[in-house]
């Protein structure tokens, strides 16, 4: 007798009747469980899993049963599974539990597609050898292949499945024969019933389903029906946009021809509406007079339901919500109806409910697996006991990315009310990005030594956490410190050495950023010729050295953020000692060519930081302003500097640099930057003349290193379109004097993301841009730039850091050339400031 | 390491089953566990799957890979329920997650989700040896979660240097500590915090109109009612001194204000003249900023 359920597509075996009554449960002992029709598994483990053991009491017919079949056939292996009674002897019962298996899966094979495809297709259907093939596994893997190709356009792309068994293993073989076809092209799109709009407009708005054309290169025509059916959605909208607040699609047909389709739609267009009376209903906080003028909607505008509601609730700060949601009104709710439409006039009722102000209670954090809670708590600017406000939660999610610690694109804001007490508790969720950029490049070359790059930045280090071992992930992390250490060497020939800490709440009491930085830098002219001989007499030397430049400076930096006039300014102060020792090195083209000059400076910056986000802002500004003085030694030092190296034994100078920047989204995701940069040198007396420390270099990529290293204090900035370092007056080829006193540059660039993954943002620009560098103020002409126009690209990793390359053609002619500049290539590595 | 390699690519499966166990008792976790993590799928259904599975739970748990651990003992424990073993692993399952709990200061889901499965798990096996100690675990990790509640109440307190406002978040976030944990030793100082954070709130009140008079004058009553409350409940304590000078300070404070509304009420029922300007007010306490 049959006591379980199985598959049922076969009788059970003939039994005799044990006296079990299927309507009448009763209990049994198991006296003992046998399994039959196993091939490959083992019966004791089978009975292990069904969880049926000798001496345990069951009801036949009951739920123990039931539940052991419903176990194994979950275990996946099986095709098939009954239980049996085999005996029955008073209270004992005799189980037989009879399996079927499954072939396990030996391999997957793909025909009729390429090699390579093959390997996508691997890929993309993820089945894994030695799994147990079923029929849903077949189906979707079928489903998978068909879905794959449709959505490359092969509409018409058929799957077959050939399972070939291998019976002396218990395994199979599944040979997946695809036919793809031909690519479906769109012979024809055919719009009937529209009056109003053109059938030109209204096809470009199907963006993913276009019509066969020759020389339609960017946007073939393909049919994919996921993307029809969206673009049919959009041709709507595109009419409601428009005041056709009745427009339909009637019907549409797609007819398969074989190797085209061709589309015919019949669209309703309706008519167009305009906005007559606008009444508001439900508001006791504001008049409808101010209402409507927030709201901005004219009667006699074209009804646009999209538009209107953006008004309503779109841009924070500006729309008809936020004056409530920012106060605290969270429950506030707007309700546009339409009250009549007369002809192709409707009168709209705006009825609210304003509702209760809530007051935040907590502040809950989840998702920082990483990084402390106080590091992240102490920057939000929703705060326990604040009215609840839209605007600062929208801040606060721009904090948040800011910080560089989590996905921007992952973060989650969910105000959570509770009506009774009048209180909203705020949760924001976030995910760790990797934050750490680890640079390492290296070769050995024989006479020359290590070439090579070794760097680290560690944006979210903590030196608490050194001796805690566990909090390792890998390195100390999670107060928000940052540590970097960077070596770069091109052999014996030119080395740098920097080491930075920062701690942006010095205290934990403010948010008062502490840091100290070290660096040194070496430069040795050498002489190659003797290596191979030349001048030497034929004998080989090794490399010679002829000069140096040696420079080792410590800095001291606080920075303090600012209440007023708002939370985004930063005011920091530096405090820079810096050794230069030269030895007969001409790096000025003057007569200064061996001594030591001290350079202490200090230096004020102010800046205000508004960006979106760090690695693809779309919004927002950055303005900075700094300025830097040395004490003005000629004031009291009695000496006629005759003697060079008596002159600059201590540097001075003053200096002023403004950069500014600004982000705003145009359309879509594009996104217009516009940047503008200069920096002015000054001297304290026509005695000691402009400092040869300290000035503007421009030019090309604007990367110190790559052999155009920065020397003596110098700020090196981009000019692409233009040679690295040559925009200016020259000298040899090299900047006149240590380069230029005063420099201009404006930037306008276009960019498009084509990824933001945080493992990999990748976004492309065109750019036009104009600079130019002067070494006396009067020739300095603002209006006198060096353009240049170009395109580039820009890839973020968090192990490398910034890759950028760009091409760019110079529309100019440098100073002393008559050939306009050209076209030049530009390879950048991390975030150029300028 | 060659012979490893080698017993990985050509070994059969018994030989493997054999030299991870034999990994596994020399205590070379990594490997054993390579090797059981391949035999897995083949085992499937065979008598020696039920060990390998477990003993390969057991290898991540020794590595320190305790959330592969946990969710491998789980997967046991759902697997062979029956099994001898079962009891064990779901204990390790519930241990794993508590030694992969994370530290107070970072997201506590983990936290949580240790604490339910130890709570399972003492449902399920009332009577086992390990119930004391999963006893104690729940505790550990319910004093690691007030913990963190107790730092976060601490540090609005901490930023309101910088922050004036808050101090009124510290206020409410030292309640809302209070009704989570009542029992807390932590009550103690925040109760004082509280006191502190509410005076520092009011004697920094704008107090230029009489409107912000009277909100400062709430704030004043709310220092002396939580100071009353804090030596009501710690009449000993060692903050006791502290907050009352605050108490005394607050009372003069109080004693002013009064003074000054009386003031200005005679001076609004003497009004003869109704062109008369209204008599300016005097600020008690200058104010550094405003605190809404």
């Amino acid at each position: 007798q049959r006591v379980g359920l199985g598959a049922t597509s076969k009788p059970a075996a003939p039994v005799a009747n044990m006296g079990i009554d299927p309507a009448n449960p009763k209990e049994y002992t198991i006296a003992e469980v046998t399994v039959s029709g196993t091939q490959f598994l083992d019966p004791n483990s089978m009975v292990s899993i069904s969880g049926l053991k000798p001496g345990d009491k069951i009801r036949v017919p009951g739920p123990a049963v039931t539940s052991s079949i419903k176990k194994m056939m979950d275990f996946g292996t099986l095709d098939d599974v009954e239980i049996l009674a085999t005996k029955v002897e008073g209270e004992k019962i005799w189980l037989n539990i009879h399996i079927k298996e499954r072939p396990r899966l030996y391999s997957a094979t793909f025909s009729g597609i390429r090699k390579g495809e093959r390997e996508t297709m691997n890929d993309k259907v993820k089945l894994i050898k030695g799994r147990v093939i079923t029929p849903t596994m077949i189906k979707n893997t079928q489903l998978i292949i068909k879905k794959y190709y449709m959505d490359k356009g092969f509409y018409n792309t058929k799957v077959k499945v050939l399972q070939i068994p291998d019976s002396s293993r218990g395994q199979a073989t599944l040979n997946f024969t695809i036919n793809k076809g031909k690519k479906v092209k769109i012979e024809k799109i055919d719009i009937e019933g529209n009056t109003e709009i053109s059938d030109r407009t209204l096809k470009r708005k199907l963006k993913g389903t276009k019509q066969k054309m020759l020389g339609r290169l960017f946007n073939p025509s393909k049919y994919i029906p996921k993307k029809y059916d969206e673009d049919k959605e959009k041709l709507i909208a595109y009419y409601r946009k428009n005041g056709y607040r009745d427009a339909t699609i009637e019907y549409d047909t797609v007819k398969n021809n074989g190797e085209t389709i061709s589309i015919k739609m019949k669209v309703d267009e309706g008519k167009k509406y305009y906005y007559r009376n606008i009444t508001w209903t439900g508001n006791y906080l504001y008049t409808s007079k101010y209402l409507g003028e927030r709201l901005g909607v004219k009667k006699g505008d074209v009804y646009d339901p999209e538009e209107l509601d953006k008004k309503i609730q779109g841009i924070p700060g500006g729309d008809v919500s936020s004056i409530y949601m920012d106060d605290g009104y969270l429950y506030f709710r707007i309700d546009p109806t339409e009250k009549a439409v007369v002809g192709d006039s409707i009168d709209i009722e705006m009825r609210m409910f304003e509702g209760k102000q809530a007051t935040i209670n907590r502040i809950l954090l989840n998702g920082n697996t990483k990084t402390s809670d106080r590091v992240v708590l102490r920057e939000l600017f929703t705060l326990p006991g604040q009215k609840f406000s839209k605007t600062e939660i929208i801040n606060t999610q721009r904090q948040l990315s800011q910080m560089g610690y989590f996905d921007p694109e992952k973060i989650q804001i969910q105000p959570i009310p509770n009506q009774n007490d009048g209180t909203v508790d705020i949760e924001y969720t976030v995910e760790e990005k990797p934050s750490d950029q680890i640079e390492l490049s290296g070769g050995w070359g024989g006479y020359i030594g290590f070439v090579g790059t070794l760097g680290l930045v560690f944006n979210n280090f903590s030196i608490k956490n050194i001796p805690n071992r566990e909090t390792w992930k890998p390195l100390p992390s999670g107060d928000g410190q940052k540590l970097s250490v960077r070596f770069q060497a091109n052999g014996k020939q030119y080395q740098t050495y920097s080491l930075g800490f920062s701690e942006p709440w010095l205290g934990g009491k403010k948010p008062i950023n502490f840091g100290v930085s070290f660096q040194r830098t070496v430069y040795r002219q050498t002489d190659y010729n003797s290596l191979y001989g030349y001048g030497t007499g034929g004998s080989s030397s090794g490399i010679q050295y002829r000069g140096g430049y040696f420079n080792n400076g410590v800095t001291v930096s606080l920075g303090r953020r600012l209440k007023e006039p708002d939370r985004y300014l930063v005011l920091t102060h530096s405090l820079s000692y810096n050794r230069y020792r030269l030895d007969s090195i001409n790096i000025f083209g003057g007569a200064y060519n061996t001594g030591v000059s001290n350079n202490v400076s200090f230096n004020t910056t102010i800046s205000r930081n508004t960006l979106s986000d760090n690695q693809f802002p779309r919004s927002g500004s950055n303005i900075s302003l700094s300025a830097t003085f040395t004490p003005p030694y000629s004031a009291f030092r009695k000496s006629d500097y005759s003697d060079a190296a008596e002159k600059y034994r201590w540097v001075e100078y003053h200096k002023y640099m403004f950069d500014a920047s600004y982000y705003a989204t145009i359309t879509g995701k594009l996104v217009l930057s516009a940047r503008t940069h200069m920096g002015y040198l000054g001297s304290y007396s026509n005695k000691a003349g402009f400092s040869p420390f300290g000035r503007f270099v421009l030019g090309g990529s604007g990367l110190a290193g790559q052999g155009a290293f920065s020397l003596a204090d110098q700020d090196i900035i981009g000019l692409r379109g233009y040679q690295d370092q040559q925009v200016g007056p020259l000298l040899n080829g090299r900047p006149a004097d240590g380069g230029g006193i005063a420099y201009n540059k404006y930037v306008m660039e276009l960019r498009y993301p084509v990824s933001l993954n945080p493992q990999a943002t990748i976004f492309i620009l065109g750019f036009a841009e104009g600079g130019n560098n002067w070494g006396t103020y009067q020739k300095f002409n603002p209006f006198d730039l060096k353009r240049s126009a170009g395109v580039g690209a820009r890839i973020f990793m968090p192990a490398f850091g910034l890759l950028g390359i760009d091409w760019a053609y110079g529309f100019d002619a440098l100073d002393g050339q008559t050939q306009r500049s050209g076209p030049q290539f530009h390879f950048t590595i991390g975030q150029q400031i300028r | 390491c060659g012979k490893f390699s080698k017993l990985q690519k050509t070994g059969t499966d018994q030989q493997k089953y054999d030299a991870a166990m034999t990994y596994y008792k020399k205590g070379d976790f990594y490997k054993a566990g390579i090797l059981f993590e391949e035999l897995i799928p083949i085992l499937k259904g065979s008598t020696e799957s039920e060990l390998s599975q477990f003993y390969y739970a057991y290898t991540q748990y020794q590595q320190g890979l305790y959330n592969t651990s946990q969710f491998l003992f789980k997967k046991f424990y759902d697997t062979y329920a029956r099994s001898d073993f079962a009891q064990e692993a779901y204990y390790m399952h519930a241990y794993s997650l508590y030694k992969d709990s994370a530290p107070f200061n970072l997201d506590q889901t983990s936290t949580f989700t240790a604490i339910s499965a130890l709570q399972d798990f003492i449902n399920t096996y009332p009577d086992s040896p390990f119930r004391e100690e999963c006893t104690r675990f729940i505790l550990e990790l319910r004093d690691k979660l007030e913990l963190k509640a107790y730092e976060k109440a601490k540090l609005y307190h901490k930023i309101s240097d910088f922050n004036m406002s808050s101090l009124k978040s510290a206020v409410i976030s030292i309640e809302n500590f209070k009704k989570d944990f009542p029992d807390s030793p932590y009550n103690e100082e925040l109760a004082f915090l509280k006191v502190d954070a509410q005076y520092g709130l009011a004697s920094n009140s704008l107090n230029y109109t009489l409107e912000q008079l009277l909100t400062q004058k709430e704030r004043y009553q709310d220092v002396i009612k939580f100071y009353q409350q804090m030596i009501d409940k710690y009449p000993e304590g060692k903050y006791g001194k502290d907050a009352e000078k605050m108490y005394a300070s607050s009372q003069t404070e109080l004693a002013n204000i009064i003074k000054i509304e009386e003031k200005n009420r005679k001076l609004k029922e003497d009004k003869v003249d109704p062109g008369k300007k209204p008599t300016k007010l005097t600020a008690p306490t200058t104010a550094k900023s405003d605190t809404q």
